[in-house]
């Protein structure tokens, strides 16, 4: 959530110069910068993940109790390898 | 209060939702299998005014679906009505904030290529 502005400050500098560009990419290829990525991946899967579930729930699908507490491990391994593979890329 | 109608919120968060879904299954799809973006690649693609109106889109959807989750957890844990109005404003000055200046950005963009 607190990422967004920044999301939208990237937009601005990207679009800026070549410069401004480039140094956007050079501190998203940072040390810091990978680590914080990474951190966004994990969270932004979890979340992603976790609403595909609602809205499987919303029309019906999985949503007993059996099946609700398995796609919530699911979210929650899945989200996981996302953020393990994103460490392998970054 | 109409402006707190918990329908308008749900139906709100899930069709930004289902926008975001897509955006962010094709932006990772270009991510994992296409070439890094040059500079003048994204300079170019993005001053189109249809890609800049695809961008604005995504905009929208990512501030609609930011201000059902921060309208929805303000309503859960916010209680006394002045606090609960003073930080739903300052969330949607900011909100308000950034699409305005996500519409200027893009606008002079595609207006300078």
């Amino acid at each position: 959530m607190r990422a967004v502005p920044f999301a939208f400050y990237a937009l601005e500098r990207s679009l800026r110069s070549e410069a401004a560009f480039g140094a956007t990419i050079e501190l998203m290829r940072s040390p810091a910068g990978r680590a914080v990525l990474v951190l966004l991946a994990w969270a932004s899967a979890h979340h992603l993940f976790a609403g595909i579930r609602h809205l499987l729930m919303d029309v019906g699908v999985g949503a007993s109790l059996g099946a609700a507490r398995a796609s919530a491990y699911a979210t929650l391994g899945t989200a996981a390898a996302v953020a393990a593979a994103t460490v392998l890329l970054a | 209060m109409k402006l707190f109608s918990g329908r308008r919120a749900f139906v709100l968060q899930r069709l930004s939702a289902l926008v975001l879904l897509a955006y962010f299954a094709a932006g990772a799809l270009r991510l994992a299998f296409g070439p890094p973006v040059t500079y003048l690649q994204w300079q170019a693609w993005s001053a189109q005014p249809l890609a800049a109106a695809a961008l604005l889109v995504l905009a929208a959807a990512l501030l609609g679906h930011a201000w059902v989750g921060i309208r929805d957890v303000v309503l859960d844990y916010v209680h006394p009505p002045g606090l609960r109005l003073a930080v739903l404003g300052v969330a949607a000055a900011g909100l308000t904030f950034l699409a305005s200046w996500t519409v200027l950005v893009l606008v002079s963009h595609v207006n300078s290529a």
